[in-house]
């Protein structure tokens, strides 16, 4: 009966029978109408609107230009690059950790060097790479000697982003590699086939929608990124969300920026339709709950095993050797210069740099519990109530998360700068950025939970004589409590991190960590820089291993980590 | 635990559509009427898919019916929510809170009713003692055991004093032998306590041990309502005659019609039944249903009258032997439990004797 639905007449008569849940429903849609719909109209307008009348003027002077096409297509082979490199990696670390029966240090090693990338600032990677391969960089000209090296470019970016993203890909392929039944591997070996005839009759085959999945989900970050490629991209290679950015503080363009943030619509709408209505009904691998974790055989040979091992020690290496240069970078007078150790770095973030810190915990404190609740308030009501609308709720609430945080800040720029509603300048406008864009992990992980946990549970409630409020705070709200923190967790840690949309809604009154460091970056101040980094990877971390501790005190039914839901 | 007055349960004309996303609009129930009498069992029987359980659902309050009432003891409740219907409603995954311990999941519907501390201890203590599971009472549902689970499922829906007790096939995830220790507890626990039951499930054994009254339905709609024995003897169509036990349902021919008796041709043989309604005439196709263990099995050597046959299978099962039998182009299913069919190996002539007061007529729809 999971096929069918209520029919309309009683939809109805319950959407008008409860006025808390129209009240709730009421709110929600008009903050969602603000913070939605409203900056994204506002965008559209400013695009396609000259002077009271619609108008391709400005579309056709942007698309006109050779070099912001140049911009659209160079974001395109980056995302593509990015996507096919990093789902190579993220695959290779999956098999490696479900099929090469590595000893468990070896595993949560793995976890701990793909966490790294993928809870620190977006552009950490990228400093790190050009400490070590910049024009005083360790390799370039420590141990090289090579001068007047130029690191920036495609090759560079992509291989940041590609270290930076493919812990995503992991995170993705992992579950899908141990959910599939080692006896299917084990009846197709037994059949008489190779190892290597496993693998691709089998074994892929199985994982082709999550190998699509991945790859569409590292494009997507990738078309996204505005951080590594302002960093490592340099004038010869522009991608779109770096034009915008100049477009719009460089040339006061708000217009063309807004084009150029449009232009990023596109493939990112595609990349969201090809998930929603390709991948998501290609999944044969269902979670049986037995035969998941390790394989009973080997699936693969002593030579493979170690050329898989040899691959993710080499790009974790790699990892920790970058981070390692970002800390090492943060105690040195001046990287490649002056080796003398100093804590002046940090001696400047602490008192010129302690504006941007407290600003930043401030903004995070405030949208990390609003996110929190917002979150499991919207996946709540969605998930379990019925009321005309329901849908369009769902996909409202998660545009402003699927959409290039480019678009979603000059979005608010545009919307927010003028009457009726001005909030340029002030937090809100960036906590009202971070709760619903980061808000959206919350509503997801809050539905998926409400998905496990069995109706029944509330209409026993029912049953038993409660009303539908003393239900919610009795039986739901326990249960989706680790949805609760997860969603916490995933709004604080992005409050900490994010860049590409906040960084058109920073003011004088209010500033951020990230913004801070790209100042410095920008003015070669790199020991700062690195500073603040450290600064916030540490904070982050710390955070990660507290909400960590707390969902595993919850004993939740549903298993869910805060690294997890940054992957998704 | 105090005993309230039993009152009984009225569904008239229930029913309910869906809208499946291939099919269109289907019901799953159609115009269902029950009467369960005061403190009366009755069980909805019928394959997956049948409606029962939606039924049993609105019965609850957990669905709207689009048509229909539904009366507790003469006081309509068909737009009462659930949870002012007094229902004590057992689930067939139990439905436990996984983050209340066994106290508190029974406690639950005490203290939402604002109970006072003194009672909900001593009811509490009651309701488990009566389960068998004083003592469990800081356990969390994740350590007990499926039965242990079953049984705080339980005393949770009957401590809250219902005025209607109702299950959606409790005993679905136990296993075999439990789930009989387990149905003659409930039985136990209802009849002690006096209160209407309803009971939803599609084992026919099951429906018939618990019962005192069985609803078997079919596509939304009640086929038969009656006791085991009724249904069992005198179905009133052939899908019930073949979901209530083993049927054997053999083309016939009425040959003569009188009041207490009616003549039946099968099988190559006659047979003088009793007659079953009135609507029988002579000459009308029939099916003679035939329950295996009604037809006795003798070696052909030295027997004299009976149906000639042949034997096509023999599964021995300890307590019972069954046969399938080859006679005249119909292939009957045969219980055997005499020792003297010992030696009736496949391809023996054998012949069948037919209780004829075992034997019922069947329209041949």
């Amino acid at each position: 009966m999971a096929t069918v639905v209520a029919a309309r007449p009683g939809l109805r008569a319950r959407a008008f029978g409860d006025p808390a849940l129209a009240v709730t429903v009421g709110a929600l849609w008009l903050l969602l109408a603000l913070f939605v719909l409203y900056p994204l109209a506002m965008l559209l307008a400013r695009v396609f609107v000259d002077q009271g009348h619609l108008s391709m003027a400005g579309l056709a002077a942007i698309v006109g230009d050779r070099h912001q096409i140049a911009a659209f297509r160079n974001s395109l082979v980056l995302g593509a690059l990015v996507g096919v490199v990093g789902t190579v990696l993220g695959f290779v670390f999956a098999f490696a950790a479900t099929r090469c029966r590595l000893p468990r240090v070896l595993v949560r090693l793995i976890d701990v060097a793909v966490l790294l990338p993928l809870v620190s600032p977006p552009f950490t990677t990228a400093i790190g790479y050009i400490f070590s391969f910049g024009p005083r960089g360790l390799v370039t000209h420590g141990l090289l000697g090579i001068k007047g090296v130029s690191v920036y470019g495609l090759t560079s970016t992509m291989t940041a982003e590609a270290l930076t993203y493919f812990p995503i890909a992991y995170l993705a392929l992992r579950p899908m590699l141990a959910a599939i039944d080692s006896n299917i591997e084990g009846m197709a070996l037994s059949l008489g086939a190779s190892r290597a005839r496993v693998f691709s009759t089998v074994t892929l085959p199985l994982c082709t929608p999550g190998i699509a999945n991945a790859f569409l989900l590292l494009f997507a970050a990738s078309l996204a990124d505005f951080a590594t490629p302002l960093i490592l991209a340099g004038n010869q290679f522009p991608v779109l969300p770096t034009q915008a950015y100049l477009q719009i503080t460089g040339l006061f363009d708000l217009r063309g920026g807004a084009v150029l943030s449009l232009l990023l619509l596109v493939p990112a709408l595609v990349v969201f339709l090809l998930q929603r209505y390709w991948v998501e009904r290609r999944h044969y691998v269902t979670i049986t709950g037995k035969g998941a974790g390790q394989a009973p055989f080997d699936s693969v040979t002593p030579a493979v095993r170690v050329a898989l091992l040899a691959v993710c020690a080499a790009v974790t290496l790699m990892i920790l050797y970058l981070y390692a240069l970002l800390a090492y970078a943060s105690l040195v007078v001046a990287f490649g210069a002056n080796d003398s150790f100093t804590l002046a770095h940090y001696r400047v973030v602490f008192t010129e740099g302690l504006r941007a810190v407290r600003d930043t915990l401030v903004i995070a404190a405030i949208a990390t519990p609003v996110g929190g609740f917002y979150g499991v308030l919207v996946g709540y009501v969605v998930a379990r109530r019925r009321f005309p609308g329901r849908t369009a709720m769902e996909l409202t609430s998660m545009i402003n998360y699927a959409l290039p945080g480019t678009i979603v800040g000059i979005g608010y720029l545009i919307a927010f700068n003028d009457p009726p509603i001005v909030l340029t300048g002030t937090a809100l406008i960036i906590v009202a950025c971070y709760v619903f864009r980061y808000g959206a992990t919350g509503i997801r992980t809050t539905i998926a939970l409400l998905s496990q946990i069995d109706r029944s549970l509330e209409e026993a409630s029912q049953g038993l004589g409660a009303k539908s409020g003393t239900t919610f705070r009795r039986v739901t709200l326990p249960l989706i409590l680790p949805a609760f923190f997860a969603g916490l967790g995933v709004v604080f840690i992005r409050s900490m991190t994010a860049i590409s949309a906040t960084i058109f809604l920073v003011s004088i009154g209010w500033t951020l960590v990230t913004v801070k460091i790209l100042e410095n970056l920008t003015e070669l101040a790199l020991g700062p820089a690195a500073a603040f980094s450290v600064l916030v990877v540490a904070i982050v971390f710390v955070v990660i291993f507290a909400i960590g501790k707390v969902l595993r005190r919850l004993r939740a039914p549903g298993r869910s980590d805060v690294t997890g839901l940054l992957a998704t | 635990m105090a005993r309230a007055p039993s009152i009984g349960v009225r569904v008239d004309g229930l029913s309910k559509r869906f809208t499946h996303n291939v099919k269109g609009d289907v019901y799953a129930a159609r115009d269902v009427s029950i009467d369960v009498a005061p403190g009366e069992f009755v069980t909805l029987l019928g394959p997956s898919g049948c409606g029962k359980t939606t039924t049993l659902r609105m019965i609850a309050g957990f669905e709207t019916p689009d048509a229909g009432r539904i009366a507790f003891g003469g006081q309509d409740v068909t737009h009462q929510p659930a949870n002012e219907r007094g229902i004590g409603f057992v689930f067939q995954n139990y439905a436990l809170f996984p983050h209340l311990p066994v106290f508190e999941n029974v406690a639950y519907g005490l203290r939402v009713r604002g109970q006072a501390e003194a009672g909900i201890a001593r009811d509490v203590a009651a309701v488990l003692e009566r389960v068998g599971l004083a003592g469990y009472e800081p356990q969390f549902p994740a350590q007990l055991s499926g039965g242990e689970q079953q049984r705080v499922a339980l005393a949770r829906a009957i401590v809250i004093r219902p005025r209607v007790l109702l299950f959606d096939e409790p005993l679905s995830n136990l296993d075999a032998k439990l789930r009989v220790q387990m149905r003659n507890e409930i039985r136990e626990l209802q009849r002690g306590l006096g209160i209407s039951a309803i009971y939803v499930t599609h084992d026919q054994e099951e429906a018939m041990a618990v019962s005192d009254r069985i609803a078997v339905m079919q596509a939304g709609s009640i086929a038969q309502v009656g006791s085991a024995e009724d249904l069992y003897h005198r179905p009133a169509s052939r899908f019930v005659a073949q979901f209530i036990g083993r049927a054997n349902l053999v083309p016939a021919r009425i040959e003569r019609v009188a009041r207490e008796v009616v003549e039946v041709a099968a099988l190559g043989a006659r047979f003088a039944l009793p007659n079953p309604d009135g609507r029988l005439a002579t000459g009308q196709a029939v099916r003679l249903l035939l329950r295996p263990e009604s037809i006795r099995l003798a070696s052909a050597a030295g027997e004299s009258g009976g149906v000639a046959a042949t034997i096509v299978a023999r599964t021995f099962l300890g307590e019972k032997t069954e046969y399938v039998v080859a006679c005249g182009g119909e292939t009957l299913e045969v219980t055997g439990h005499d020792s003297n069919t010992r030696g009736l190996a496949p391809g023996t002539s054998v012949v069948l004797h037919i209780d004829e007061h075992a034997a019922f007529v069947l329209g041949d729809e």
